[in-house]
């Protein structure tokens, strides 16, 4: 299947006030997102996703640098182009939607005119024909009351409003490729599901891909079609959903999924995976999880496992992937 | 939004009251004789005792703090001591003057100090930015009148150092003023424009492909220039009511001036009417930044 993003070996660093060394927040990432697929991009907070979706857009803090890579779409590598060049593409052919709706919105200007800026950047429509289309958008997205919504700001609007309004800003132009960055992590589960849908219904009619980061495996099970885990800013599996949520290979994706809560009698402690996240500029020797992993043979502390493939388009950084079944700690789930 | 204004000016009444009553009585308890003031040494006594019938000096403080209100409601600040002419005629006699230094200056300190704030920003921690934040710190900190003479002297070869004369005359005493307002405006313009631009709402403006000079002027600068637009409206006031320092060092003949030769001539009348002159334009640029943050903030606006 042809792929409307391919980023290789993709590394970012930033730099921190009174410290000489470059902390690698993203290294050697290699992710393919296939023409109307969803992606998914999972991981614990700092893990690197999100460094990884605003190096694609160009739009890292001051202090962060792609130290190497490229990011092919479109027969252009994104990570390559100038400023003027990428502000093209911004917006147009990609889009973003960001994780907090509340503060991710202009909170003087009207959402209305917020979202028309967008359409009339990129295609040069007057304000008249931008107005018209925005209504028109913020009616597809489901905000009640198109017309009288376009003059609201920000604050009138409530935080499943406010996604809304973000979700047409990214979708009016129908974009290639939409970045969805923790798109529904602040709304409350009713509305999480509704955005959901609409993002779905939205993706089916217009073909763009999504690109999902997340922390939530259930966001993953319930839209994506493949799926990236990444911990310690590398990929440790990635796999079809089906595969992935059936068996997958790598402990730390095991124990995200063990670390769901569900129904459990009352008294059990919920699972959670011991350690922390390694600091970025201490990563261990070899395998990145192996100080917290219960599988760790002593070969995974000095060497560094590669991306090995354990079934169909299924692969995962690690020497003794889990067999099915297996659970962390050795007991079975 | 009108409802908003009409109560905040409501507000404004019992404020003005307080403070005449205020400066009223602050004026009363302070030693010295307006007869004696008015007079020269070895005068009749019973001429004193008349005079002072005539001013109703001997009535009691109430009395004539009433009357006194009751006065200056109908445009009646009473009359000079010194001058003899009618305090509110002299404050209006003043006024062009002071209100032509306060927009000069205003005008300048947000020519310069709006434009200084935002490439400050912009430019973090470059030369441009350290200089222009020192420039500005030179102005805030500096005492005004030292500021005064040393540009009096620097430049009396070229430029009037005294009085009215022409145009010309308002350049050194606007440069003065201008430099501190301009320093203020600039360092909280930069500060706040810094803020700003780490919201998430300009990375939301950047990712729709605006460029870096459309992301600042139509999405961070609305915000930031907020608090900006008050203390503007705050300080053209307060430069409104005269610039006592500069207009002395300067000899400009403003309220700023009237005032200064009211204290040295101890003409309480004339004091006093400055003074509440003053401090009724304070209260009306309050008001005016109040109503101002409303309009230009729609979280604040009322519905």
């Amino acid at each position: 299947m042809e792929n409307i993003l391919e980023i290789r070996n993709l590394s970012v660093s930033f730099a921190s006030d009174g410290v000489r060394e470059r902390a690698v927040a993203v290294n050697g990432v290699d992710i393919d997102i296939p023409r109307g697929k969803t992606v998914g991009l999972v991981g614990e907070s700092g893990c690197g996703k999100s460094v990884t979706s605003l190096s694609v857009m160009g739009l890292l803090a001051a202090n962060g640098r792609v130290e190497g890579g490229s990011a092919m779409f479109g027969g252009q590598d994104l990570l390559k182009l100038n400023d003027r060049q990428m502000r093209q593409i911004r917006g147009n052919r990609i889009s973003m939607i960001f994780q907090e709706p509340m503060t991710s919105l202009n909170p003087v200007i009207p959402v209305g005119k917020q979202v028309a800026e967008a359409l009339r950047l990129h295609t040069g429509a007057d304000a008249k024909a931008a107005k018209v289309r925005t209504v028109e958008i913020f009616g597809k997205v489901g905000i009640p009351e198109p017309e009288k919504r376009y003059g609201c700001y920000p604050h009138q609007l409530s935080g499943g409003l406010r996604q809304r309004v973000m979700i047409g800003m990214a979708m009016i132009l129908k974009p290639d490729l939409l970045i969805a960055d923790e798109p529904t992590t602040a709304l409350d589960v009713s509305i999480e599901a509704q955005i959901l849908r609409l993002m779905r219904d939205l993706q089916r009619e217009s073909g763009t891909s999504i690109l999902m980061i997340t922390h939530n495996l259930g966001v993953v099970a319930e839209l994506c079609d493949s799926v990236y885990v990444m911990y310690a800013g590398e990929v440790v599996e990635t796999a079809e959903v089906h595969a992935l949520f059936d068996a997958c290979a790598h402990p730390y994706t095991r124990g995200l999924m063990a670390s769901l809560p569900r129904m459990t009698p009352k008294g059990q402690r919920l699972y959670n995976i011991p350690g922390t996240v390694p600091n970025l500029r201490a990563m261990p020797a070899g395998c990145r999880f192996a100080p917290r992993c219960a599988f760790a043979v002593e070969r995974c502390q000095n060497e560094k496992p590669p991306l090995i493939t354990v079934g169909d388009g299924h692969c995962c950084r690690c020497f003794t992937p889990l067999s099915r079944g297996a659970a962390p700690g050795g007991e079975p789930l | 939004m009108a409802k908003h204004i009409v109560k905040r000016v409501l507000i404004t009444i019992p404020v003005l009251i307080g403070m005449v009553l205020v400066i009223f009585f602050m004026l009363n308890v302070v030693p010295g004789d307006p007869v004696t003031v008015m007079m020269r040494e070895h005068v009749k006594e019973d001429l004193i005792g008349r005079l002072r019938q005539s001013m109703h000096l001997d009535d009691p403080f109430f009395v004539r703090f009433f009357r006194y209100i009751w006065d200056a409601l109908h445009g009646d600040l009473g009359i000079s001591w010194k001058l003899n002419r009618p305090v509110t005629a002299l404050i209006a006699g003043a006024f062009p003057c002071t209100l032509k230094l306060a927009v000069a200056s205003s005008l300048f300190s947000w020519i310069m100090g709006i434009p200084v704030g935002i490439v400050s920003a912009v430019k973090k921690n470059s030369l441009i930015d350290h200089l222009s934040m020192g420039i500005s710190l030179f102005g805030v900190s500096m005492p005004v009148f030292w500021v005064a003479l040393i540009l009096q002297n620097t430049f009396k070869n070229v430029l009037p150092v005294s009085g009215i004369e022409s145009w010309r005359s308002y350049i050194l005493p606007t440069v003065v003023l201008g430099w501190s307002s301009a320093g203020r405006i600039a360092r909280l313009t930069r500060s706040n424009l810094l803020e700003v631009l780490r919201n998430d709402y300009i990375r939301t403006a950047r990712s729709k492909g605006l460029s870096p000079f459309s992301v600042i002027t139509r999405h961070a600068l609305k915000n930031a220039l907020i608090p900006v637009v008050t203390m503007m409206a705050i300080q053209i006031s307060s430069l409104l009511s005269g610039a006592a320092i500069t207009e002395s060092v300067f000899a400009i003949p403003g309220v700023g001036s009237l005032a200064v030769s009211a204290i040295k001539n101890r003409d309480m009348p004339l004091l006093q009417g400055t003074v509440i002159f003053t401090a009724i334009l304070i209260i009306g640029g309050n008001l005016v930044a109040d109503v101002l943050y409303s309009v230009i903030d729609p979280r604040i606006r009322v519905e």
